[in-house]
């Protein structure tokens, strides 16, 4: 499966995709060597994150063709939830610094972010989006991308209405000295939030490619009515999707708690860089997500290094605008998505 | 397709010149009296009648691209906002008057809805509209950052247009801008560019076998809706008098988005139709529930969602299916006009019609 054919190799580097790839390596080489190994530190940790909200996007475009506006809000449950939660663990743990939960506490969190994420992507499910399904089958992906507006708008001011809108934040989950790797500090909460953002990604892509319901999901967004001549319950799998994306969206906002406190639109930046990711790598292609992320937080880590702050919307989106020019469906059209699809 | 004649009733045929009905024309002479009636003359009703019109007319001029070839100018607001810097930098350091630089931002705009236009020429309805969004997101950065030009989020201070402390003459031209808008985008889609406009958002192929050049009307449409939006951001920023980048945000874009649609698509006068009572309503909420902040909010995302779900075609199609129909002579000379059938052909019809050209 993974023997190395010359000619498949050189050919994949002349696509669109291998081009990308090897510029953004190269592109991280050299400002590393410009300005120190902490761009790739950043680039990398934010890309781990990045990567969960942006497969979950991808999932959701993929599987239910939903051009989902409401996912950074899924974020913010995620966030808002492990507040909640970490709040009086941390309190527990002021009075009794060598508990248990010091070390358990924050993956009890973050855990519980996903759980909620999951149910509020059931929720969502059941109460929005199988109820437009039920009612309309033409213009849907419009439909349904109105849909998510008017969810997401909802969730905003729901936030706002039972929670306020003041800053939810934490200042830390894992006590302790920072790490230091390659001459740059990195604290524990960033390793952490970058572990775990590996983690997830592994097991959901193991989960995807050799499960039972990891296959169904792929049949699904392969082909709806071939999935479901072969018996596949088409509710059940969509209800899963929505469940796992929300989810990967809540974990990234949950061990993210230490760098976005919890308000009303902390969401809106994790969407439109997911947003950006999943345009760059073609909408509904879930492994090209997890790549078009860390080219995505590279290129802003680049942007914010060399430009300045501020800018990082500016230049990211438009050379996102000349990719889409050139490349209307992608920078992995179909290559990498071969892979996850075999 | 436009070939029924209206009667000989001049009144008639001035009112089918304006595109409007007699209900509509009554309806907006109730508008223009309503600073007048006593309830409506304060200062702060005022204000919420200007807001309200502002959103009307920019929903018509959304609907125009959103309703007829199907791409959601997701950016929107930000070209809006485009059109208001250009206007209030124009006035602030040359003193361009602002009546002139309305039209310059209307010009800004219309370039820039040009090259939206050519580059999303690739692209399919929701690509497209990630694109427009992006183009708006980068647009807002650029406001906010280049400080010199725009003070960013300081915000940039401009004269209004009319020295005086009364906003009533504010509303008048607002909705005089309106009707205008109205009327342009009107005659526009009455002609046969409508038809191809309505071609090209139902399906794109078929329309190009029929002899449709795409890329021509789907230009054209960009550019046209993209300047009224200029034109109106000029409006904006000699009516508030200050303008920051947040006017180019997607929530705005959102609201516009949510009156258009509920509203219903494709139809241009249901969404300035909805806008009034709707945007006061919100505005009602907003201030006597001032202990809830948010709530209208809520309000008006499960109100976007329950259209969305259970009647798609909005307002409009409510109209058209229970009033328009009718079989009373009165009523259906109120809301239909002279002519004898409703003058905007349904998307069924349309796509009737260019599925089947021999017919």
């Amino acid at each position: 499966m993974w023997k190395i054919e010359p000619d498949r190799l050189l050919r994949w580097l002349k696509s669109a995709a291998g081009i990308s790839i090897l510029t953004a390596v190269a592109a991280a080489a050299m400002a590393t060597m410009d300005r120190g190994p902490h761009v790739l530190v950043n680039a990398v940790v934010m890309g781990g994150m990045l990567a969960l909200v942006s497969m979950g996007l991808a999932l959701v475009f993929g599987v239910m063709n939903i051009p989902m506006f409401a996912h950074g809000e899924y974020f913010m449950i995620g966030t808002l939830v492990a507040y909640y939660v970490f709040t009086p663990i941390n309190t527990h743990i002021s009075t009794h610094p060598d508990s248990m939960l010091s070390a358990l506490g924050p993956l009890i969190t973050i855990v519980a972010a996903m759980l909620v994420g999951a149910i509020a992507g059931v929720a969502s499910e059941v109460l929005v989006f199988s109820q437009l399904r039920k009612r309309s089958r033409e213009n849907w992906v419009m439909n349904s991308f109105l849909l998510t507006v008017g969810l997401s708008v909802v969730l905003i001011n729901g936030h706002q209405l039972f929670f306020g809108a003041d800053f939810k934040g934490i200042v830390r989950f894992w006590s302790g000295a920072p790490f230091s790797i390659l001459d740059v500090f990195i604290s524990r909460d960033r390793a952490m939030a970058f572990f775990l953002a590996v983690l997830v990604v592994l097991s959901f892509w193991l989960f995807i490619s050799y499960t039972r319901t990891g296959r169904a999901i792929r049949a699904v967004s392969q082909d709806e009515t071939g999935a479901l001549m072969v018996g596949i319950g088409l509710n059940g799998i969509l209800m899963l999707t929505m469940a796992l994306s929300c989810a990967l969206a809540a974990v990234a906002g949950a061990s993210l708690l230490f760098m976005y406190p919890s308000y009303p639109s902390v969401g809106l930046e994790p969407l439109y860089m997911a947003w950006f990711v999943v345009i760059i790598a073609g909408l509904g292609n879930v492994l090209g997500a997890v790549v078009g992320a860390f080219i995505v937080s590279l290129l802003k880590v680049l942007t914010v290094e060399y430009i300045g702050s501020g800018w990082d919307f500016v230049v990211p989106s438009a050379l996102i605008i000349v990719i889409l020019v050139f490349k209307p469906s992608g920078l992995f059209g179909s290559e990498v998505r071969g892979i996850l699809d075999k | 397709m436009e070939k029924t004649t209206p009667s000989g009733n001049p009144l008639d045929r001035l009112l089918d010149l304006l595109c409007l009905t007699p209900l509509g024309i009554s309806a907006l002479i109730l508008l223009a009296l309503l600073p007048l009636i006593p309830p409506f003359n304060q200062e702060y009703l005022i204000r919420w009648l200007i807001s309200a019109a502002f959103i009307a007319a920019l929903s018509i001029a959304f609907d125009f691209t959103a309703g007829y070839i199907g791409i959601v100018n997701f950016g929107y607001c930000a070209i809006m906002g485009l059109g208001g810097y250009t206007s209030a930098i124009l006035a602030d350091r040359i003193g361009l008057t602002p009546w002139l630089g309305m039209l310059a931002g209307a010009l800004a705009a219309a370039v820039l809805g040009f090259v939206i236009g050519i580059v999303t020429l690739r692209l399919r309805g929701i690509f497209a509209a990630c694109l427009a969004w992006f183009f708006g997101l980068a647009l807002m950065g650029l406001a906010t950052k280049l400080m010199w030009l725009t003070r960013g989020p300081l915000g940039l201070r401009v004269d209004r247009l009319f020295a005086s402390s009364s906003n009533v003459s504010f509303y008048y031209l607002i909705l005089t801008m309106m009707v205008i808008i109205y009327v342009i985008t009107r005659w526009t889609t009455r002609t046969k560019m409508g038809l191809a406009f309505k071609a090209i958002g139902q399906n794109m192929e078929a329309a190009r076998t029929s002899g449709i050049n795409p890329v021509f009307y789907r230009i054209v449409n960009f550019t046209l809706s993209c300047m009224l939006a200029g034109w109106l951001g000029g409006f904006y920023a000699h009516f508030y008098g200050i303008l920051t980048p947040d006017v180019m945000a997607t929530a705005k874009t959102v609201e516009v988005l949510a009156v258009a649609y509920i509203g219903g698509r494709g139809s241009l006068w249901g969404g300035a139709v909805i806008a009034f009572p709707f945007i006061c309503a919100m505005e009602l909420v907003r201030s006597s529930l001032s202990n809830l902040p948010g709530l209208n909010l809520v309000i008006y995302g499960l109100l976007l969602m329950a259209v969305m779900i259970y009647y798609p075609g909005g307002f409009a199609q409510f109209f058209d299916t229970y009033f328009r129909r009718t079989r009373s002579r009165l009523l259906g000379y109120l809301v239909n006009g002279g002519r004898n059938r409703p003058d905007a052909i349904s998307d069924r019809q349309a796509a009737a019609i260019i599925s089947n050209p021999i017919r």
